[in-house]
């Protein structure tokens, strides 16, 4: 009985000791959390990577936070206000300038490996660099772009001008001209699609009419002064929102309640789209050899396209920076994310991607949406106040759409904007910008 | 004139009964008309989950198309049905199920005592502190949730069920449920009970808890609803897939690009079925208690 229970006790004892010793090696183990957004698609493509890093480092294991694309602000907010910011999140560009002023995140060249850093195309640099220190904070795949879709049946039905380059995109008279003469057309219900499907959730709005508008003359806030009052309230912006209120009158536009692939739908009740990059493959499949790629059109003196996507940043909380900044470089030369990104039409921001990526290249159907990205993009203001200025003017927008008078909706959202700043004392050191 | 006075009640007889006639089949074809409008987005639901074509789904939208479909198929169900990985909605089917339960039976538990302590119980400033709890019933949700991320947060509890069951078992709203339907009940059943020298749990457990089947069924199936539903808190509380909920998890179906509607189609259709079957175990209680509050003798 006593050397039963002797063995027992031994038993016991290497079993503590087992369980100690593995717990042990598990603490030795660091964890990197990974915050991104994303369809199932990206989450599996994400997942896999993880996967496989894990497997390349059994030091580190890669914890994947998935926050949905539509409450991610919220998400991004509450882990701030718990302080569990993730160590690798994804972030949308434009919303850089706010979180590295807040202290977010932190430098990325010490953490990423040099030659993925000297594989950054311009524009990519550019969406991850924060314009006070100039130094980069993020770095990703990919950037975007949003180019006219045309229907080439139909439009060869109203004999348009099919533009080649972005030298040659349509001028205002032209757009609007070829808008009234599909609207008679038959078998086409509405002239363009313009997304407004995607809502004022996401950055649609400011990302991609912004662009029009600043073709038009108008712009969300004056770049060195950073006012909005006098800028977006501006007749210049009035005008272009006027403009674009009338072909919503006019029944042109797709309206939200229809959802986002009119152009590409059963029938194709859609004769133009105004669409991101990645609306491409879609639309590709479904209309083969009907689908033609144009340029922005020029509504006023200059053609304007918008940039920047979802880039990954190391946040400044990071324990594990050096384990992120690993992580990340491994993300970024992963062939089979790299062949996923493709099926996507993913744009470009890493030069090695880019001559993998024949959509892109000379000759190919989206090389004038890189031919974009040097000659017309135009960033979204770099302002650490753009969540502010994104969301007031997304409103007001939305507002226009619906039928409230322009001048009063703009006015509105420029007053937000300069009461935010203002609130914010200048968000210092942007104020000494000035 | 006599002949006036006796033709005349028939032809005021026969457009009565015809009026009543018309104004039956009027109703009839109203609630009918009602009953269609409800019914068809769940038909277009289930419609829509068994074809295999997103696009296909959203063409037909629009149109009567999307009350029917040709060649259906399960392809759907079968690509959501996994139990692990990034996209492992058996697993968060499971998490919510698991969320809804405990939330529900300690919810049914610390409710109904709470509220039978302010019908009952011999406290003071009880009246102060009904007061209190009907208050706070109007304070929204979101404006208190950032803090409550904090609390949690520092509890230690972010991503595990516990996070997305504590913060709503005790409710005002089922508080008060439970002590107007303690308060109607006759008061010489508590004291009975007393001078048989049973004690107050004894009578909450044994007298009346099994006389408030119609309040438990109500508030499990407006409980059950409420856990269900949650789409905020959980998406702001969890990090990983392992107490992520369902409705998180569908969120990953509508992404900034394109949405997935085939499969968000088939999980929505998931998620219907446990609280539909919440609804149908209660519905008999849940109706009495109804027509139990409306009508007072």
């Amino acid at each position: 009985m006593t050397t039963q229970l002797g063995n027992r006790l031994l038993c016991a004892l290497f079993a503590s000791s087992a369980l100690l010793c593995t717990a042990g090696f598990v603490e030795a183990k660091s964890v990197i959390h990974v915050m991104h957004q994303g369809d199932p698609g990206w989450v599996k493509a994400y997942g896999d990577v993880a996967k496989r890093f894990e497997e390349a480092n059994p030091d580190i294991d890669v914890e994947m936070i998935y926050a949905p694309h539509d409450a991610y602000n919220e998400k991004f907010s509450a882990a701030v206000m718990a302080k569990q910011l993730p160590d690798v999140m994804e972030l949308d560009a434009p919303f850089l300038a706010n979180y590295v002023w807040s202290g977010y995140l932190q430098p990325i060249k010490p953490l990423v490996d040099a030659d993925v850093l000297d594989d950054m195309t311009g524009s990519n640099i550019a969406q991850g660099t924060y314009p006070i220190d100039k130094d980069l904070y993020a770095i990703g795949l990919t950037d975007s772009s949003v180019v006219l879709y045309g229907n080439k049946k139909y439009l060869e039905a109203i004999g348009a001008r099919i533009p080649k380059s972005v030298d040659d995109a349509w001028t205002r008279e032209e757009f609007e001209g070829y808008l009234e003469k599909l609207s008679k057309l038959e078998g086409v219900k509405w002239p363009i699609d313009t997304f407004r499907g995607y809502g004022i959730k996401t950055e649609w709005i400011t990302y991609a009419y912004g662009p029009l508008l600043e073709s038009a003359g108008c712009d969300l806030i004056d770049r060195k002064a950073w006012k909005a009052s006098g800028t977006l309230d501006s007749e210049a912006c009035v005008k272009a929102l006027t403009m674009m209120q009338t072909w919503v009158k006019n029944g042109w536009v797709v309206p939200t309640s229809s959802g986002t692939n009119q152009f590409y739908a059963e029938g194709q009740p859609a004769a133009l789209a105004m669409g991101g990059h990645w609306f491409y493959a879609e639309a590709a499949a479904a209309m083969k050899d009907n689908i033609v790629v144009m340029p922005l059109p020029k509504i006023g003196d200059k053609g304007v396209s918008p940039n920047g996507t979802w880039i990954w940043g190391i946040s400044a909380s990071s324990e594990n920076p050096e384990a992120a900044g690993k992580f990340l470089s491994f993300l970024l030369k992963d062939k089979d994310y790299r062949d996923y990104a493709k099926t996507q039409s993913a744009y470009p921001g890493l030069k090695s991607f880019a001559a993998e990526s024949p959509l892109y290249a000379e000759g190919g159907p989206l090389a004038v949406a890189f031919e974009q990205a040097s000659k017309t993009a135009v960033a979204r203001p770099p302002h650490p106040a753009y969540p502010t200025i994104t969301s007031a003017f997304m409103q007001a927008v939305d507002k226009i759409f619906n039928g409230g008078d322009a001048q009063e909706a703009l006015t509105a959202a420029a007053k937000k904007i300069d009461q935010d700043i203002e609130d914010n004392a200048g968000y210092p050191p942007f104020d000494e910008q000035q | 004139m006599s002949d006036l006075v006796l033709s005349q009640p028939a032809p005021l007889a026969i457009p009565r009964c015809n009026s009543k006639t018309g104004l039956r089949i009027v109703q009839t074809v109203c609630i009918f008309i009602i009953a269609l409008v409800m019914i068809s987005p769940l038909f277009m639901l289930l419609i829509a989950s068994l074809k295999d074509d997103r696009f296909r789904i959203l063409a037909d939208m629009g149109s009567f198309r999307a009350f029917w479909v040709s060649d259906p198929t399960l392809s759907n169900y079968r690509e959501i049905a996994n139990f692990s990985g990034e996209l492992a909605y058996g697993r968060y089917l499971f998490n919510s199920l698991v969320i809804l339960v405990v939330t529900v039976v300690s919810g049914l538990i610390i409710n109904s005592m709470a509220g039978f302590v302010l019908a009952w119980g011999s406290l003071r400033g009880k009246a102060i502190l009904l007061a209190v709890v009907v208050a706070l019933y109007v304070i929204p949700q979101e404006s208190i949730i950032m803090p409550l991320v904090v609390m949690m947060s520092r509890a230690g509890l972010t991503d595990t069920f516990a996070v997305q069951i504590l913060p709503w078992v005790a409710s005002p709203l089922y508080v008060f449920l439970f002590y107007q339907f303690f308060a109607q009940l006759p008061k010489e059943l508590y004291e009975a009970a007393e001078m048989d020298g049973a004690s107050a749990f004894r009578i909450y457990r044994s007298i009346y808890m099994p006389l408030s089947l119609p309040a438990l069924a109500t508030v499990s199936i407006l409980m059950g609803i409420e856990s269900w539903n949650q789409y905020l808190w959980p998406t702001l509380v969890t990090q990983t897939d392992y107490a992520r909920p369902i409705s998180v998890a569908i969120a990953t179906f509508f992404g900034q690009d394109s949405i997935y509607w085939d499969r968000a189609m088939a999980a929505s259709v998931l998620m219907m079925i446990p609280v539909l079957i919440l609804y149908l175990a209660f519905q008999r209680w849940f109706v009495s208690s109804f027509v139990g509050s409306a009508v007072k003798g």
